[in-house]
């Protein structure tokens, strides 16, 4: 707890530029500060948010996930494809794809943790292999979602928020109470630090590594599914766009890219922030090149604020 | 006297260099004689002569991403840059700067951008995946805009110069390993490795740190816009996106060739030997007409193979 509440400077800041950029954009462009904008923004933000979940977790585990972007296309094509009649309320259909997403994550926390290949290789050859695999079930076509439960869940709102929102308040709840309040916890943040010491500390660091990536394909499973629920159907690369921003929403949101420092606090920050820049440029209809000069720009720009690594 | 001391160490070092690369030199070997018993017709000189046309820019990238690592760093933004080198040869060419003029643009461009990203991780300090990552976006931002879709022109005599049926793009490989060793025979070069194996020990005996870092992102950036150049070349077109896969290929190429993530520990024959495992791999299996889905899986079986079974051993001799 006393970390949680260390880090929360860190954090801070992206949550001060949150404010003042939706202060600034609201007075400035008319229809933007209106409840139901912002609350559309913030639900884009769940999706990078559920990725950035499992990224920040890996990443504070001294790791990092490549697979984000393909696991979520993997969940956005399944689901699909695994919608069948028996299942009238799609919660089995739902079940069994996080269960392959988890799964995903297990085999490359099994390569990570247990033969030692660098996350970066492991996950970037499983996103390989996903992509001939994904382009072998879907092909070149768009696969229209059928489920019952994620209709419901793109569809509902509790006092004026949508299901979607409260779901990653909760997933994001739940990230912080592990990260923060349990030993596990702890152990994280000790793997990520220094894996050597920590093993010889007695800490089970092979268990705590799968155990991390397994927590990265569920997370990033639930993030296909919400993009699916938001979509309305699958397609090979729909999930391409957020491997980068899932790691920018880490890096913006204070958590050391080295490992062992961070929280999950300042990665929500950094989901909404990516988004709302997002809409901004949307909203002064800048062309595809602007629109990538200006994110890249926004990141170069924002790196002070996050902190610098003075490790090396 | 210093010559004789010097040369029996030249071979012996030469030959340490190979350790840890038997797994990827057996692969390879494995690979090349599938390859030359299924189409015998690779062995004729033009044929050789098109193959290596092929494996020219992922060896190149796959070098610029080893100077990269070498220094400990990362660098994300290969295939952008690639593709922006390729824009500006494409859309300078028919300006009166003519080819030559387009060449030089390119190597600017590659020079300074590496420049750029070198300040921001050599003095700035900040993490290069991060600087790489929004790198990679304003340069693929600034491709598009100036090319918003494939088009220019390239010299046809240009293009037919490198990529035509001339042993140019051989004597390029050969160039690019005489610059290597020119490279590490400079204070630069052998900086190039003392920074990422141990920084702190490498500024202690005086080793130029931040100088090392920074020509290290510019020869890099260099090679990345040149590969584009190339690659334009061969294409006969400048195309905003065309280099986009060969970030993973870079790295991949680079990681099977032994260049550690940590810095300090890689060699030029790794990365090479790398791509060309990575380019025959690609070219046997389409010639042997698999579904691209077998070309997927194969290329990250064995990315993680070659990777993890000097790591088993390792392990199993640790324990025993």
């Amino acid at each position: 707890m006393t970390y949680l509440i260390r880090s929360l400077g860190r954090s801070l800041v992206a949550y001060v530029v949150v404010a003042g950029l939706w202060i600034t954009a609201s007075s400035l462009i008319p229809g933007f500060g209106v409840f139901a904008h912002l609350r559309y923004i913030v639900e884009l933000g769940a999706i990078i948010g559920f990725a950035a979940i499992g990224q920040t977790l890996t990443v504070i585990g001294g790791g990092i996930d490549l697979s984000v972007s393909a696991v979520i296309t993997v969940a956005a094509i399944l689901l699909p494809m695994l919608s069948f009649a028996p299942d009238t309320t799609g919660l089995g259909a739902i079940a069994l794809t996080l269960l392959v997403a988890s799964g995903i994550g297990a085999v490359n926390g099994l390569g990570i943790g247990y033969l030692g290949l660098p996350p970066l290789i492991m996950t970037l050859a499983m996103a390989t292999i996903l992509q001939g695999v994904l382009v072998l079930i879907a092909g070149g076509s768009a696969i229209s979602v059928d489920n019952a439960a994620l209709t419901w869940l793109g569809a509902s709102h509790a006092v004026g928020i949508s299901a979607t929102i409260i779901l990653w308040a909760l997933a994001a709840a739940a990230t912080l109470f592990w990260l923060h309040g349990t030993r596990s916890g702890a152990l994280i943040y000790a793997v990520g630090t220094n894996p050597e010491v920590s093993r010889l500390s007695g800490v089970p660091v092979q268990r705590v590594t799968l155990w991390l990536y397994v927590a990265a394909g569920l997370c990033a499973g639930i993030a296909g599914l919400l993009l699916l629920a938001m979509n309305g159907q699958g397609y090979v690369g729909i999930g391409d766009p957020y491997l980068l921003s899932s790691i920018a929403a880490v890096v913006l949101g204070g958590t050391s890219i080295l490992g062992g420092q961070g929280t999950y606090l300042g990665t929500i920050a950094g989901a909404v922030l990516l988004v709302t820049m997002t809409a901004l440029i949307t909203v002064i209809n800048a062309s595809e090149g602007w629109r990538s000069m200006i994110l890249g720009c926004l990141i170069l720009g924002l790196l002070p604020l996050s902190g610098r690594d003075r490790s090396r | 006297m210093s010559t004789s001391a010097i040369r029996p160490l030249y071979w012996p070092i030469q030959w340490r260099r190979n350790e840890g690369l038997g797994a990827l030199y057996i692969v390879l070997g494995a690979f090349v004689v599938l390859y030359v018993a299924l189409f015998p017709g690779i062995l004729a000189p033009g044929a050789v002569n098109k193959f290596v046309q092929g494996w020219f820019p992922t060896a190149m990238v796959a070098v610029a991403e080893t100077i990269v690592m070498l220094t400990g760093g990362i660098d994300l933004a290969v295939g952008p840059m690639v593709s922006l080198g390729s824009v500006v040869a494409a859309s300078t060419m028919q300006t009166p700067l003519g080819v030559f003029g387009a060449v030089l643009a390119v190597m600017a461009l590659g020079a300074g951008t590496g420049t750029i990203v070198g300040a921001f991780v050599a003095i700035a300090r900040y993490p290069a995946i991060i600087v790489t990552l929004a790198m990679s976006f304003i340069i693929r931002g600034t491709a598009l805009l100036i090319l918003p879709r494939p088009g220019g022109f390239v010299a046809p005599a240009f293009s037919d110069f490198l990529a035509g049926n001339h042993p140019t793009t051989i004597v390029l490989v050969l160039v690019l390993v005489m610059l290597w060793k020119l490279y590490q025979a400079t204070p630069l070069g052998v900086g190039l490795i003392a920074v990422g194996d141990n920084a702190e020990g490498a500024y202690r005996s005086g080793v130029g740190v931040v100088s090392a870092r920074m020509f290290a992102y510019a020869v890099s950036g260099v090679l990345q816009a040149m590969t584009g150049l190339y690659v334009a070349a061969q294409t006969g077109s400048g195309d905003p996106l065309i280099g986009e896969p060969l970030t993973l290929s870079a790295i991949a190429a680079a990681v099977l060739g032994g260049v550690s993530f940590l810095g300090g520990q890689g060699t030029l024959r790794g990365a090479l030997a790398g791509s060309l495992l990575m380019s025959i791999l690609i070219n046997v299996m389409f010639f042997m007409d698999l579904p691209l889905v077998a070309q997927y899986v194969v290329q990250g079986l064995i990315i993680v193979i070659t990777v993890a079974l000097p790591r088993l051993r390792g392990a199993r001799s640790h324990t025993a």
